[in-house]
């Protein structure tokens, strides 16, 4: 039994949050593009998460890690703006799938699972800090 | 006497895989379908400590060196199937720490015990 896979649990859940914090910064400064290498409007990006034993046939320490990056197919926004280059000739543009206020949403969530997996490594930390203790007279 | 040594040993080895066990359920807050783990202390300290036989007729409880058993929650799950409720896991870290700290303590003291014992002043 590792004593310290405790720790990787945690670590895999900081950098499981960050990449997911990656993407929605993502989405959050495509909102607006229209122009992408693969044409048409930015798609908006989602992570999907799975669980990954950090030690191989040790149970009960999972990690996280992220399973794949998956793009959101739901239709574009469509806004008037004639003026605008990519506009039809009806005059509406197509603008990408990002919805501001839930990628701000997702972005509180991320924040406090990176908190929360922080206090917890805190938390691991302080108990084995106190086992080194023992015997210490 | 050094019963109490192996009872301690036992209730820092438990809160140690409990630690484990809830670290993990921090981690995968997000994942789908995860379902939350964790360690009956009851359950545990009652079969793995063996209570005090004060009669011959009592049955000491078994001493084996099992290993933990990891429950897994039934509570409701959310949308996505998975089962984590964020903050009573962190409450249940903070309070499986504050264990764990309380059994190193009660062993540190054990051994200071024994040592003021073979100080020859």
């Amino acid at each position: 039994m590792d004593s310290f896979g405790v720790f990787n649990v945690s670590a895999s859940a900081l950098s499981a949050q960050r990449q997911r914090m990656n993407v929605i910064a993502s989405n959050l400064a495509n909102a607006h593009t229209t122009r992408t290498a693969e044409g048409g409007p930015y798609r908006r990006q989602d992570v999907v998460f799975t669980t990954e034993p950090v030690i191989a046939g040790e149970a009960g320490l999972d990690g996280v890690k992220v399973d794949s990056i998956v793009r959101d197919d739901s239709p574009f926004t469509t806004v008037y703006d004639p003026g605008h280059p990519d506009a039809d000739q009806d005059g509406f543009v197509a603008m990408p799938n990002v919805n501001v206020i839930e990628e701000m949403v997702n972005m509180m969530m991320a924040s406090r699972a990176y908190e929360a997996s922080v206090t917890s490594f805190n938390l691991s930390k302080s108990m084995y800090l106190k086992t080194l203790e023992l015997g210490k007279v | 006497m050094s019963d109490g040594f192996s009872i301690l040993e036992r209730v820092v080895h438990q809160a140690g895989v409990r630690n484990g066990a809830l670290a993990s359920n921090i981690a995968n807050v997000d994942t789908p379908n995860y379902k939350a783990r964790d360690v009956s202390f009851g359950e545990v300290l009652g079969t793995e400590m063996g209570l005090a036989t004060t009669d011959p007729k009592h049955l000491s409880g078994s001493r084996s060196e099992g290993a933990v058993e990891l429950r897994t929650e039934d509570t409701q799950p959310w949308a996505d199937g998975n089962n984590v409720e964020l903050d009573q896991e962190v409450a249940k870290m903070t309070e499986n720490a504050m264990f764990f700290q309380a059994g190193v303590t009660l062993l540190s003291k054990k051994i200071q015990m024994f040592k003021n014992a073979l100080r020859t002043t």
